[in-house]
């Protein structure tokens, strides 16, 4: 009778404990990254790679000098305190390898979800994996806006995209002759009412140049030369050779690093006086940019973070601090945009309690971080569920910041558009060559 | 109309400089097929090194980055020497396809060893008595120094390669040897030694280019690529082994490559605004593969070529 009993019990442990375990939160929340780590990108890769790793390391431990809801706990705690482990893996710029290393991390890594990947073509193939096999992606820094106008429902984005920050810039220029831009009077409009436009022929650069033409038709611009060039081109010469013939006020450019160099030599080279020179990022934004010195003083760049944030906004001082320690450099585009994409992977899964599927895609539709929480100076987390953009953060935005001469005679970004927060002068017109 | 003939004169100019560029860059592959019928892949990575070495060397010697040219071109030739004793001397016991994958492999090692070693990010010359100078000739016409000199140390480099090949003994030595290795074998000439010149003629002088453009272009482990498809189409539309037909297919596609102002001058001019939108930059290459498919076409050995 007594063994009867014994047995019973065991058997009764037994069938309440399963379930228990079953239902145990899991140690671990395997997250996978896909970045440029070699490769013509492997500089914004590591950017993006510490961005990500320093919000994982936040999130990991209680770290009382952060501000951030994320720093008060250690772990995800609805997840009983799951730790977040990143798998990361170097796309090299190449679709099909991005793809290939999205199938692995699902289906031998077992991830949760995919972080990834920069560039937009490497994107699109990863999250067209991530669809099929029903694997939440959020993405934090590719900027073509055809990614979330395919109706993913695995697919979150947290940036904003091009058409958003190109609108920025006529908005800019609208607003320059309006007298809104810090320290200049309104500027004619005869002055930059020409523009001239170059953009590299890829998947970024097309889109851009699309995104140019229908704003400047929307806003009333002339745009007199709109160049798609080949990518990685020996000479540039005749690229503006046309654009310096159509007299344009403003030169605009999609770019990435040595098409962006050899831009700005040959335009120096001849002589080009254009009022304003704007980039649409990528090249523009680079620490060989910089080193240009004295030659992009007054270049206009849009951009999502520049260092100079730090000045009206704390939280993005802590951050950038413990950054510095990591890298001995500032924040910039690329990994602040990375540290926010993982961020909103950690506020996800807190807010899903579970690492099930269909529990993070509810999630991730109904979250709403408020941009006091981020480093990035948007209004807050908020992804559309319906309408022509699914998946899109709603409540981004972008700067446009200038290359200017520092007190301490270093070339540095200053804030010059949202009009409302800049943080220093315009300097009008660009000096020219 | 008073602005399509400066911008037809502006593209002449910057076509015949530019086309001068390609021919020094395409110099090297020419000299090292007309010795050897080997096509170097590698040729852009020995373009690269040459970038490199001035790069590099103009700070830690002192000098300006001009002075190191002879630096960069013994580099290259002595590359040049290396890689044909380590490599393709073995690579001409076998067919044809070994060669060419001999040679890729070569491109492929040289490209990640710069990567080890030198890093993705493109890096430029900062200073220098070229770097950032222009000299206005014209009406709107504006010369780059790098670009300008690079034309006359093309035409220079030319002028000396010609004199060499036709006018010594070893040039011509170095010619028998392309027309018949046997033969020349026969007559006593090292045909081991007249190709290990080929190719550190062919390393100096690509050497001494990218020494030259590394005052304008910047320089990354990639850098080559750029420069090899166009030395390629430069060579083959020239005719393979060609020293002359790579000066003349070099300034042919120098002037197409600055084509498109022109085209954007004429539509301007006749302000056919329906045409606008026809903007012909992104196909500029493209029109450089056309004329060479139709050359290849109508004449498959080249402008110049005397190899079949």
């Amino acid at each position: 009778m007594r063994k009867i009993a014994l047995k019973a019990a065991i058997g009764l442990l037994a069938v309440m404990l399963v379930p228990a375990m079953a239902w145990a939160a899991p140690k671990e929340i395997k997250i996978g990254v896909i970045y440029p780590l070699t490769g013509p990108a492997a500089a914004a890769g590591r950017e993006l790679r510490a961005g990500a790793e320093l919000a994982a390391e936040i999130a990991n431990q209680v770290m009382p000098g952060i501000n951030m809801d994320m720093a008060k706990n250690a772990g995800i705690k609805s997840l009983g305190g799951a730790k977040l482990t990143l798998i990361i893996k170097d796309h090299q710029g190449n679709p099909q390898l991005g793809a290939d290393l999205a199938k692995k991390l699902i289906l031998d890594d077992k991830v949760v979800g995919i972080l990834g990947c920069y560039y937009s073509s490497v994107t699109k193939t990863v999250s067209a994996v991530c669809e099929r096999y029903g694997v939440p992606m959020i993405n934090g820094s590719s900027t073509s806006p055809t990614l979330t106008k395919r109706g993913f429902k695995w697919f979150w984005r947290t940036t904003p995209h091009d058409k958003w920050f190109t609108k920025d810039l006529f908005e800019f220029l609208v607003g320059l002759t309006k007298g809104r831009a810090k320290g200049v009077k309104a500027v004619p409009m005869a002055e930059i009412n020409t523009l001239a436009a170059a953009c590299e022929k890829t998947e970024w650069g097309s889109n851009v140049a699309i995104e140019i033409k229908n704003f400047a038709k929307e806003y009333g611009f002339n745009l007199a030369s709109n160049i798609l060039y080949a990518a990685k081109s020996p000479d540039l010469s005749s690229e503006v050779q046309s654009m310096i013939a159509a007299k344009p006020g403003a030169m605009l450019f999609a770019s990435y690093t040595s098409d962006a160099l050899l831009m700005i030599k040959t335009l120096k080279s001849m002589k080009a006086k254009p009022k304003i020179i704007w980039g649409q990022d990528a090249g523009f934004d680079k620490p060989e940019f910089v080193a240009l010195g004295d030659d992009i003083v007054g270049i206009l760049t849009r951009s999502v973070f520049l260092p100079s944030v730090v000045k009206m906004k704390p939280l993005s001082g802590q951050v950038n601090e413990l950054y510095v320690k990591m890298m001995g450099h500032d924040l910039g585009g690329a990994s602040a945009r990375s540290f926010t994409g993982l961020q909103t992977w950690v506020y996800v899964l807190e807010k899903a309690g579970s690492t099930e599927p269909k529990a993070i895609q509810a999630a991730c539709n109904t979250i709403s971080i408020p941009g006091a929480q981020l480093v990035v100076p948007w209004v807050g987390i908020k992804f559309s569920t319906k309408g022509e953009e699914i998946g899109q953060n709603v409540l981004g935005g972008g700067l446009i910041g200038q290359y200017q001469k520092q007190k301490d005679g270093k070339i540095g970004l200053e804030v010059v558009y949202p009009f409302d927060i800049a943080t220093a002068p315009m300097v009008y017109p660009f000096q020219g060559y | 109309m008073e602005e399509l003939g400066i911008q037809i004169l502006k593209s002449a100019v910057s076509g015949l400089i530019m086309g001068l560029v390609f021919a020094l860059v395409a110099l090297g592959l020419t000299v090292i097929f007309g010795v050897m019928d080997i096509v170097n892949f590698a040729h852009g990575e020995f373009l690269m090194v040459g970038m490199y070495t001035s790069l590099l060397t103009s700070p830690l010697l002192g000098v300006d980055p001009v002075l190191t040219l002879p630096l960069a071109g013994l580099v290259g030739a002595v590359l040049g020497v290396l890689c044909y004793f380590g490599l393709i001397r073995f690579l001409l016991r076998g067919p044809m396809i070994a060669q060419l994958f001999g040679t890729f492999g070569l491109m492929i090692f040289l490209r990640n060893l710069a990567l080890l070693f030198m890093g993705s990010e493109p890096r430029i010359v900062h200073e220098g008595w070229l770097v950032g100078k222009s000299i206005l000739v014209g009406p709107g016409v504006v010369l780059e120094s790098t670009k300008l000199a690079a034309a006359v140390l093309s035409l220079f480099s030319f002028a000396v390669v010609w004199w060499f090949i036709n006018r010594t003994k070893v040039g011509k030595a170095i010619t028998a040897t392309s027309l018949d290795a046997e033969g020349a074998r026969y007559m006593g000439i090292s045909t081991e030694y007249m190709n290990a010149l080929a190719w550190a003629v062919g390393g100096a002088s690509v050497g001494v280019a990218g020494g030259l453009l590394v005052n304008f272009w910047p320089v990354e482990p990639g850098v080559g690529l750029l420069f090899t498809m166009i030395a390629f189409a430069t060579v083959a539309l020239g005719g393979f082994g060609s020293v002359r037909g790579a000066l003349v297919a070099g300034i042919i596609i120098g002037f197409i490559v600055n084509l498109p102002p022109v085209w954007d001058a004429i539509l301007r001019s006749i302000d056919a605004a329906g045409l606008r939108g026809l903007e012909i930059h992104s196909f500029k290459y493209t029109m450089v593969y056309a004329v060479y498919f139709l050359i290849m076409v109508l004449r498959p050995q080249g402008l110049f070529g005397w190899k079949q």
